[in-house]
């Protein structure tokens, strides 16, 4: 294959081989030492800072040697296939989901530093006139905002840090958005309200169906209690702009 | 509207690369004369494309009231997988809901084709100065502009190796290269200055060399001396006085041209950064109504 590639091209392959993998790619002949080394700092000190700065968490939990061998190796494997800046951090995510040797947690505290960039840059369009700001939650189908992540981890993500590091598994549900002042916003949630977001989001189901599903999944007697506590939750979901109100197809 | 929009989309005068530290900074003094000198601004579609929240209505701010000017960083003309056309028409996107009318890139490339595969380096990466890339690089230019369905201008680009295979000097490729492309020039006066002092050649007779009538844009910038014949193209420092130099000098030979100040590293505050716009203003009104008008 090589072969069949022009002079330039060739070069450019071994140059590029050079800067991912110093050390098994050979430096391409008659290049100055002193000349590539520039290369191979500035291009991977770039890359280091675009992912660095989306993991901050994760980067204190691994410690600085980790973490720099772990940037190291990603530059050297990944292929990465957007030209987009922003989404370097998927790009990393994508590659550790590839590493068979890390911590358990890491790539689920990965995945939520990174729903932050998620969530804070999304691009969205909500059409006001779609939605019932005074509907009846119980009632009608409800409109989430659109940039709404529901989320579920094996470990509690929202808690790890240099002095907290999970031995065990716990299923951690989370919510994250941003909220009409931009600002991104994170909710802790326990099993059950998970369970109706997500019926929820996925369904033109009402407030009331999904509750009745749910107090049948918690062998519950009166879904009429299920209805009373339900309704709590989706207006506190609404006061935080979780739930924007009720679509107006209903 | 139509006369207003098109007013708007073209680029005069002096410019600023829109870093996110300057946009609370630049919002802050808008329409005060400290900045009046700021004509247009520049951002990075790879910055910009597609972004929502806070940094959407910050781009729409700017698009309001400011021309704004493309300068891509990962198209990649030089690169050895095939031209990412869905990025281009993401671009020809952005450049059209934004009226944005100038777009420009490097004649370098910034990915591989590693294990088979385009893979990104986001870097500028320096292509090899022979007759076989000079075909290649223009025909992707070519393609780029067909797909835009406009001329973009391709920025002679900084670097620090020379190529051993290179058959031809620096200012030979660019000529070949805008010739066979048909394409614009976006001239960057430090990287000229950057590049000579790297690989010990004359920047004026470099600068007198350039094709003018394509030149339709230019950067200037800071760079750190890592060396005494080492130059890294930083856009950390302030413009050096050589630099400004050569600026007028390109003025004087070639008329004035839209010229945008690059800072992206360890970036003072805008008030301090206006004395170097302010400069570039100077310079231009002294050879405004020269050659180009």
């Amino acid at each position: 294959m090589p072969n069949v590639l022009p002079s330039f091209q060739r070069y450019q392959q071994d140059f590029c081989a050079h800067l991912r993998d110093p050390i098994k790619q050979p430096r391409p002949k008659n290049v100055p030492i002193e000349r590539m080394a520039v290369y191979k700092e500035v291009v991977f000190n770039n890359l280091f800072e675009s992912v660095s700065a989306c993991f901050p968490v994760a980067q204190k939990v691994l410690g600085k040697r980790a973490w720099l061998k772990l940037t190291k190796h990603f530059f050297c494997e990944h292929s990465a296939t957007s030209p987009i800046f922003r989404e370097i951090p998927e790009e990393f995510l994508a590659f550790l989901s590839t590493q068979a040797d890390l911590s358990v947690y890491l790539t689920d505290l990965c995945h939520y530093e990174w729903i932050e960039l998620l969530v804070s840059l999304m691009k969205t369009s909500t059409r006001e006139n779609d939605i019932d700001k005074a509907g009846d939650l119980l009632k009608c189908p409800l409109a989430f905002t659109p940039t709404m992540q529901l989320l579920e981890y094996n470990y509690p993500v929202q808690k790890i840090s240099a002095r907290y590091q999970p031995k065990e598994k716990v299923k951690t549900q989370l919510l994250v958005y941003r909220n009409a002042e931009d600002a991104v916003k994170f909710i802790e949630l326990n099993p059950v309200t998970h369970r109706l977001i997500g019926l929820l989001q996925q369904s033109v189901m009402t407030g009331e169906q999904a509750l009745t599903i749910i107090a049948k999944e918690l062998h519950q007697g009166s879904s009429e209690k299920t209805l009373q506590f339900g309704l709590v939750i989706l207006e506190q979901l609404k006061s935080q702009g979780v739930i924007l109100g009720t679509k107006i197809l209903c | 509207m139509r006369a207003i929009a098109h007013q708007k989309s073209s680029i005069h005068g002096v410019g600023l690369g829109l870093k996110r530290e300057l946009i609370p900074q630049i919002q802050a003094v808008y329409a005060d004369n400290s900045i009046a000198n700021i004509n247009f601004v520049e951002i990075a579609p790879e910055n910009w494309i597609d972004v929502g929240g806070k940094a959407e209505k910050q781009l729409d701010w700017f698009v309001e009231r400011y021309p704004i000017v493309c300068h891509g960083l990962c198209l990649s003309i030089g690169g050895l997988a095939p031209l990412n056309t869905t990025f281009l028409q993401q671009v020809k996107k952005f450049l059209q809901q934004n009226n944005i009318s100038l777009y420009t890139e490097h004649l370098s490339y910034s990915t591989d084709a590693y294990k088979g595969q385009q893979g990104y380096l986001y870097d500028l990466l320096p292509i090899p100065f022979t007759e076989e890339a000079v075909h290649y690089v223009a025909a992707r230019i070519r393609q780029t502009q067909d797909i835009l369905g406009q001329r973009i201008a391709v920025e002679n680009a900084s670097f620090y190796v020379k190529a051993p295979i290179s058959t031809m000097d620096e200012l030979t490729f660019i000529k070949a290269v805008l010739t066979e492309a048909d394409c614009l020039l976006h001239l960057d006066i430090n990287n000229i200055y950057v590049n000579s002092v790297n690989f010990g050649f004359d920047p004026h007779a470099f600068l007198r060399g350039i094709p003018s009538e394509r030149i339709v844009y230019a950067h200037i910038a800071g760079h750190y001396q890592q060396t005494p014949n080492l130059l890294i193209d930083t856009h950390g420092e302030n413009v050096i006085d050589p630099v400004w130099a050569m600026l007028e000098e390109a003025y004087q030979l070639f008329g004035t041209f839209p010229t945008c100040l690059e800072r992206d590293n360890n970036i003072p505050p805008l008030n301090l950064l206006m004395h170097e716009v302010n400069k570039i203003t100077a310079i231009q009104n002294r050879y405004l109504g020269t050659h180009h008008a």
